[in-house]
């Protein structure tokens, strides 16, 4: 189903939703375009590319406690807190992170292990899509089974005509929000439009990756000299990971104050040294070399051995955000010249 | 302990075990092993007999031991499921969660999650001649796994089994209980080593690589335990080359940081494998097949 | 700027050829506009790729605590030559292991706010002379790119590298705006003022550790964040925590920081992180008369003591 949203009922639109959802979009936050919560539509940035920060904090905070505790000297008693609360919106998301989060489902709703925190927070959220009209040069999703329309993991899905949206409802989640939705039947023009700026939307992917034959190269690669030089610029800050919205590493820690506390987890970064130290003081990755690899192989090699899919929705952060300019297009171009 | 959570709520409606959250445990008997006092086994009781039901594990298998306040330390259950109700953990001090276990007295109360991890095969070792090799503290769930093979409802589904043990010295040595109740058996084949004897130490003398050959354990329809500080695993794995052991009869389990234990943290993977969720037990084959990232 | 550059890779292949380093540290042309990327160097037909831009803005010195013993030859601006020094005085890296190869720095550009200057992405940027040309998909304009430089060239008092083993071009008058300058207007705020302005851009931080990666004088082997015991910091993102990390960081460069900004180059979340530091400097120039970096033979002012240092703490 099609509908049509001028231009002038977009806000009315999002000021309905606030009454009875949370909204999280991307916003403006200091110089930058950021994500988070809104309390009015005008917050919304929706004609930016891409937001610092992915949108995978929805479902996966920086930051969670997952139990606290107080021991009251007879006994202790734990209080879990996987309730969500509200259902949330999010609000013009791009199809790189909404395929994000269907790789991050992979490993947080897998078979054999459910992480109620983030499958409550998944399952609480209603996720609006919007296309990409004009993809900038960093992004490079259609080499990673992605596209600047893909429609995949999306709730309902914006295409942003200029005077207006074209939304799609792809869901029954989706469905719901039709109510607050005040817009006719999409027209045939403005579908003709949405498939003509769609058109204009995959020409404008200006990167791309050879993902064919990539996991492969790689695997003959766990000792090449290449990782000695590739990780030499590198920091080694956690600027990558944390921005990354497929990277899900966490630490589990105990924030403790006297008699009661908490145990928190909070995101982690396989560049941090003390990332896999061990106690008796072996790291098997003592230095950038073995980190930088990791994160290679994690996204390109290992992650698709286990899923069949890579870790890497070809959103660009990590290339626009790293202060050394340090570019995977061009380490994956490297791989392949090896 | 008393729970107050929600639980999330699966496909099918029903409620699922929240995996970070720790099963209360009461401490029923604190015990130090080695003469350093480095090395102490607590002995856990579920203060929830629900908990304790469906609490079941193999060998091999681990629990990420809760000290509230202070963190969590992934342990090898050193009991066998054969010795239950007890559950044993042998915990070396080392860091902050460790050295805070070794504070605990009985009737203090801890948390675990788990069973975590895989264990040993044991079907693969049914009708085959087992020999376990274990060196200083890492004999942990090598306990599980030789008790286990060794009660009377096992023992017939193994052949031959030999135990090799070794540590730094006398009072290094862990289940000293156990090893002499072992020494006694006649279906058993026990060596003990240390590296260097004492003035009371009548025992045999020499590390455990050199024993492994004297002893020279066949590997027709043999499988091969090893489990040990890394120098000890370098020397003794030559060693069952030497006597034909294949890549696939050895197994060993791996140690790495953990912290979710399931899988999901990201930290402890070898290759595409999680140490916690896919190990800790791997066979050498296995191994071979997996990037040297540890 | 292009005369500098093919300078600079005429000494780089000379340093090579004749085997005085093992290799060469300076920038290439970045993969996005307005960048150019720290480059690794050892062939010397390499030393064709490296440039010389105002987008050369990472301090170089970063990498040097990591050469192990290497000779290795730096592309250094006036701020990464007081890095230098400030290294060499606490003893992190030999004076004789680094062939300094000094550039005089016209000052970096501030390639975010370039950024804003236009509307849509960027998609070409070259220097012609005085200006920065920045083209996009629909959109060309010239920018005056000294008017963009980052704040900590503009208030830079040293744009001439104080040593070197070869200076490259020409040296450039010293016309700061004041090292201090942007300070005196944080200096009139009152407390509250104070402590709401570093809360506020504290707040955006996600503890990604770039400022200290970024930052030459962050060498330390465990950084205070990684001790568990004692356990001085949490790791997630309570206030405390965070605002605990920026202050503590900002104490640990106390009469070491040199001002360089890359802390701030480096911070995604565009926070203000180099007015702390420039504080604190400036405290340890009133009180002990020393400024990081810029005397090899002046050691760190925390760990020095003189008779006549001042004293009215002590009551």
């Amino acid at each position: 189903m099609m509908k049509k949203l001028p231009e002038e009922k977009v806000t009315p639109f999002v000021e309905k939703l606030l009454k009875d959802y949370e909204v999280l979009g991307p916003i403006q936050t200091a110089g930058f375009v950021s994500f988070g919560r809104i309390t009015s539509p005008g917050e919304l940035k929706l004609n930016h590319q891409n937001s610092t920060k992915a949108p995978k904090e929805a479902f996966f905070p920086q930051w969670e406690v997952l139990f606290r505790y107080r021991s009251t000297g007879q006994s202790v008693e734990v209080q879990s807190t996987e309730d969500p609360g509200r259902t949330r919106i999010l609000f013009g998301i791009r199809p790189c992170d909404i395929r994000a989060a269907l790789l991050l489902d992979l490993v947080f709703d897998s078979l054999d292990s459910k992480d109620p925190y983030y499958i409550n927070k998944r399952k609480g959220t209603i996720v609006v899509g919007l296309g990409c009209n004009h993809p900038v040069s960093t992004c490079f999703c259609p080499s990673v089974n992605g596209g600047p329309f893909s429609r995949e993991g999306a709730d309902l899905f914006m295409t942003d005509l200029g005077d207006g949206y074209l939304v799609e409802v792809l869901s029954r989640k989706g469905r719901k929000l039709l109510q607050y939705l005040n817009g006719k039947e999409a027209s045939e023009e403005d579908k003709e439009r949405a498939m003509a700026i769609e058109d204009s939307a995959a020409r404008g992917i200006s990167s791309v990756i050879e993902a064919d034959g990539l996991m492969e190269k790689l695997e003959k690669m766990m000792e090449a000299p290449f990782w000695d030089f590739l990780h030499e610029k590198c920091l080694g800050c956690g600027i990558c990971t944390y921005l990354c919205p497929t990277c899900h590493c966490f630490d589990i820690a105990d924030e403790a104050f006297d008699l009661r506390g908490q145990r928190v987890r909070y995101w982690d970064s396989c560049q941090f040294p003390l990332f896999t130290l061990e106690t008796s003081g072996h790291n098997p990755r003592p230095t950038g070399r073995e980190r930088i690899r990791q994160r290679i192989m994690h996204k390109f090699n290992y992650f698709f051995s286990t899923h069949k899919a890579i870790a890497c929705v070809g959103c660009g952060r990590c290339i626009i955000h790293c202060p050394v300019n340090l570019d995977i297009r061009r380490v994956i171009d490297d791989i392949h010249r090896e | 302990m008393t729970f107050i959570g929600n639980n999330a709520a699966s496909n099918s409606g029903e409620p699922l075990r929240n995996p970070y959250l720790p099963f209360p445990m009461r401490v029923e008997r604190t015990f130090v092993e080695t003469s350093d006092r480095m090395l102490k086994s607590f002995d856990l009781a579920f203060m929830d007999k629900t908990d304790e039901a469906g609490f079941r594990f193999q060998p091999g298998q681990f629990c990420e031991v809760s000290l509230l306040g202070k963190g969590e330390a992934p342990l090898g259950i050193a009991s066998s499921p054969t010795e239950k109700p007890l559950l044993r953990f042998t915990v070396n001090r080392a860091g902050v969660v460790t050295r805070g276990l070794h504070h605990l007295e009985e009737g203090d109360e801890v948390g675990i999650r788990g069973p975590l991890g895989n264990s040993y095969p044991m079907d693969r070792f049914q009708g085959k001649n087992v020999v376990i090799i274990g060196g200083g503290f890492a004999f942990t769930t090598l306990r599980s796994l030789v008790v286990f093979m060794l009660d009377h409802k096992n023992r017939k589904k193994f052949k031959e089994i030999t135990v090799i043990y070794g540590a730094r010295a006398p009072g290094l040595l862990l289940y000293k209980e156990e090893m002499a109740q072992w020494e006694r058996r006649e279906d058993v084949n026990l060596y003990v080593t240390v590296d260097k004897g004492d003035e009371d130490w009548n025992g045999r003398e020499g590390f455990v690589p050199e024993v492994v050959e004297e002893v020279g354990p066949s590997s027709v329809d043999a499988y091969a335990v090893i489990c040990g500080p890394p120098i000890m695993i370098k020397f003794t794995f030559p060693k069952l080359a030497d006597l034909a052991f294949s890549p696939e009869r050895i197994y060993t389990s791996l140690e790495r940081r953990m912290k979710c234990g399931v899988g999901k943290c990201g930290r402890c993977n070898i290759g595409p494998l999680y140490v916690c969720k896919d190990g800790p037990v791997f066979s050498y084959a296995e191994l071979e097949e997996l990037p040297k990232d540890y | 700027m292009e005369e500098i550059q093919n300078k600079i890779r005429q000494e780089v292949a000379q340093l090579l050829s004749e085997g005085q380093v093992d290799f060469v540290i300076g920038f290439e042309q970045g993969s996005l506009p307005l960048r150019a990327t720290p480059f690794f160097l050892r062939d010397i037909a390499d030393a064709n790729l490296l440039v010389w831009s105002p987008f050369c803005e990472n301090n170089l010195a970063t990498y040097l605590t990591k050469i192990q013993g290497k000779r290795v030859g730096l592309i250094a601006k006036g701020c990464d030559v007081r890095s230098v020094v400030a290294l060499v005085v606490e003893k992190q890296i030999q004076r004789d292991h680094v062939v300094v190869i000094g550039v005089p720095c016209q000052g970096m550009v501030d390639r975010r706010r370039i950024e804003r200057e236009v509307d849509g992405e960027i998609l070409k940027a070259h220097q012609e002379g005085e200006e920065i040309v920045v083209e996009g998909r629909d959109f060309r304009k010239s920018l005056p790119w000294k008017k963009y430089l980052y704040p900590s060239c503009k208030r830079c008092e040293h744009r001439n590298p104080l040593i070197y083993d070869t200076l490259i071009g020409e040296k450039l008058v010293e016309e700061a705006e004041g090292a201090y300058h942007e300070i005196e207007a944080f200096e009139k705020l009152s407390p509250d003022e104070r402590w709401s302005h570093f809360t506020e851009e504290a707040s955006r931080c996600i503890r990604c550790y770039a400022c200290r990666q970024a930052c030459p004088m962050c060498y330390c082997a465990e950084c205070f964040v990684d001790s568990s015991f004692p356990k001085w910091i949490e790791k997630g993102l309570d206030p405390s925590d965070v605002q605990f990390w920026h202050i503590v960081r900002a104490y640990h460069q106390t009469g070491r920081c040199v001002g360089c900004g890359a802390c701030e180059r480096a911070c995604p979340m565009e926070i203000d992180l180099v007015y702390m530091t420039q504080k604190i400097n400036r405290d340890v120039k009133e009180l002990f008369g020393f400024e990081a970096g810029l005397d090899l033979d002046s050691p760190p002012a925390l760990s020095t003591y003189r008779v006549d240092d001042q004293q009215e703490f002590i009551k």
